[in-house]
């Protein structure tokens, strides 16, 4: 049987004690108030699943204590023990909220069914609220999904239109720009303003390119193309197209590959592109001299991918907007802000999850757990 | 040294874009024709000897991937090198599998697209080298070695 809490109330220590020792044969363990203050005070610090409550008691009657509890743990399910043939008594504290009442004498057998039909209907009553919690979280979860896919929809299109207009740019400032190369031209007046304007231009258009084309890399992963992936194999690749940045800044990338490591079914290219995308930040956090460690393991029936810098750390205010696009804390130009937003996108798509921790000046690390057999998500993109 | 001009042709249905680019390959030394569509790509390597095409893969009509199959299957000697304007690298390497040289994602950087584009002559001198170096053999058995 389940483990009931019961809290017994009732001013007569001999009835109160002796029904105490007989539920204990039975398995309950009753904790025992003898007023409605001792009981009200006992309810503020231990958790009861149902009270036991005499209506007739000096001081603070059963009546008033079953609202205080009423009011204070509406969870809690009160039984009324009332006097004998006085069911008026009993009719006011279901009125009041109590579960039902019990005349004095009472029958233990009747007391215990009672007990355990109030445990039940609140047990039933968790669960409720518990798939009800549930279904509003997973509510939220789907509208943040579809309004991130709304955006990414937009988004995409918008640099697909954007990179025209922008090759456009790029090929006139690139024909002034030879032009002024030419012998007939090599003594204009101004020159170097218009070189130098040119080149802002197309330093702009490069920095216009690189947004719209990660924007599109975000929502390019609709195609995926699932294959056997080995896993230390794609590591040591993707090492090797960071290894010269964390070399020219002093930093050590350390690989480790859990024992039990082989393959994994997924989209090599997207968890490349994440490894990249992760490995690269923790470079740029990373003072010369520091360490950044990824590791693969095996972590019941998933694969965690763990990679851990020794870097500055990120602060607490900025840890809740880091996947948000265009968040970024590179200065203008050097970060488009879209990196860890395609870095989780992408994980969604594979059927991941994603974690970040982090401590400020001690180091950053981000936990992604894929699914070893990964369900339908991956399939959406065949279309 | 006088360098041999490429004859370039831009396919792309964005008017600016290929003027601009005519325009500045012309002022790098290439010959540079340009079609505004699929079928007047076509059109033109009918009348003119081109040597690399610069082929939009997304066009109204006619569309690059398309417009490949046919150059691939009419002009077999002629290069193309596609130019993606969503980055989507499937179709272009897509593209390559077809036999185009290379490609390019909009907005190309210019010095890719000149490297790209010697490659791509390269690549069609080499090989009509070497169909003149074949048809030389064959004149050569055909007459039966008597020189």
């Amino acid at each position: 049987m389940e483990k009931i809490r019961l809290l017994l109330v009732d001013d007569e220590n001999d009835f109160r004690r002796t029904v105490a020792k007989r539920l204990m044969k039975r398995g309950i363990n009753a904790i025992q108030a003898a007023s409605g203050e001792e009981c009200l005070d006992i309810l503020k610090n231990d958790p009861v699943d149902v009270v036991v409550l005499d209506v007739r008691m000096p001081g603070m009657d059963g009546i008033e204590t079953l609202h205080h509890i009423k009011k204070d743990h509406p969870e809690i399910e009160v039984i009324m023990l009332t006097g004998h043939a006085t069911t008026q008594d009993g009719m006011d504290g279901i009125k009041t909220g109590a579960f039902d009442y019990l005349s004095k004498p009472i029958e233990l057998e009747h007391l215990l069914r009672k007990v355990r039909q109030a445990h039940e209907k609140r047990v039933r009553r968790e669960e409720k609220q518990k798939e009800e919690d549930f279904r509003v979280k997973m509510e939220q979860q789907m509208i943040a999904t579809e309004r991130l896919a709304a955006l990414g929809t937009l988004a995409a299109g918008v640099a697909h239109e954007i990179n025209n207009p922008l090759a456009i740019i790029r090929e006139s400032a690139g024909w002034l720009a030879s032009i002024l190369t030419k012998d007939e031209l090599a003594h204009m007046p101004r020159k170097a303003d218009f070189e130098m304007a040119l080149g802002k231009i197309e330093k702009g258009v490069e920095r216009a390119r690189r947004i719209t084309h990660q924007l599109l890399g975000s929502v390019k992963q609709m195609d995926s193309t699932f294959s056997e992936v080995d896993l230390k194999k794609l590591l040591e690749e993707t090492v090797v197209l960071v290894q010269k940045e964390a070399v020219n800044k002093g930093v050590e990338i350390v690989q480790e590959i859990g024992p039990s490591i082989g393959t994994l079914w997924t989209d090599p290219y997207k968890l490349r592109q994440v490894l990249i995308n992760i490995l690269t930040n923790a470079v740029h956090a990373t003072e010369p001299g520091g360490r950044i460690t990824a590791t693969f393991e095996s972590v019941d029936q998933q694969v965690a991918l763990t990679i851990e810098d020794t870097g500055q750390g990120i602060p607490r205010e900025h840890l809740k907007k880091i996947f948000e696009p265009f968040f970024s804390t590179k200065p203008p130009g050097e970060g488009t802000g879209l990196g860890l937003f395609v870095t989780r996108s992408i994980i969604d798509k594979l059927g991941g999850e994603m974690d970040v921790e982090s401590q400020l000046g001690r180091g950053t690390r981000f936990c992604i757990k894929l699914p070893t057999f990964p369900h339908t998500e991956g399939d959406l993109g065949t279309k | 040294m006088v360098r041999i001009p490429t004859k370039v042709l831009l396919v792309d249905d964005e008017k600016d874009f290929v003027e601009m680019l005519s325009l500045r390959l012309q002022e790098a030394g290439e010959k540079v024709s340009a079609a505004y569509s699929g079928k007047e790509c076509l059109d033109i390597l009918e009348e003119s000897s081109i040597d690399v095409v610069v082929l939009d893969i997304k066009m109204p009509g006619m569309d690059g991937m398309e417009t490949l199959q046919e150059i691939r299957k009419r002009f077999p000697l002629v290069e193309v090198i596609m130019l993606t304007g969503h980055g989507s690298t499937e179709t272009a390497v897509e593209g390559m599998r077809l036999g185009a040289f290379d490609y390019l994602m909009k907005p190309a950087d210019f010095d890719d697209l000149t490297t790209k584009l010697q490659g791509a002559r390269k690549r069609k001198d080499a090989q009509e080298e070497r169909i003149r170096l074949a048809e030389a053999k064959l004149l050569m058995r055909k007459s039966g070695g008597t020189f």
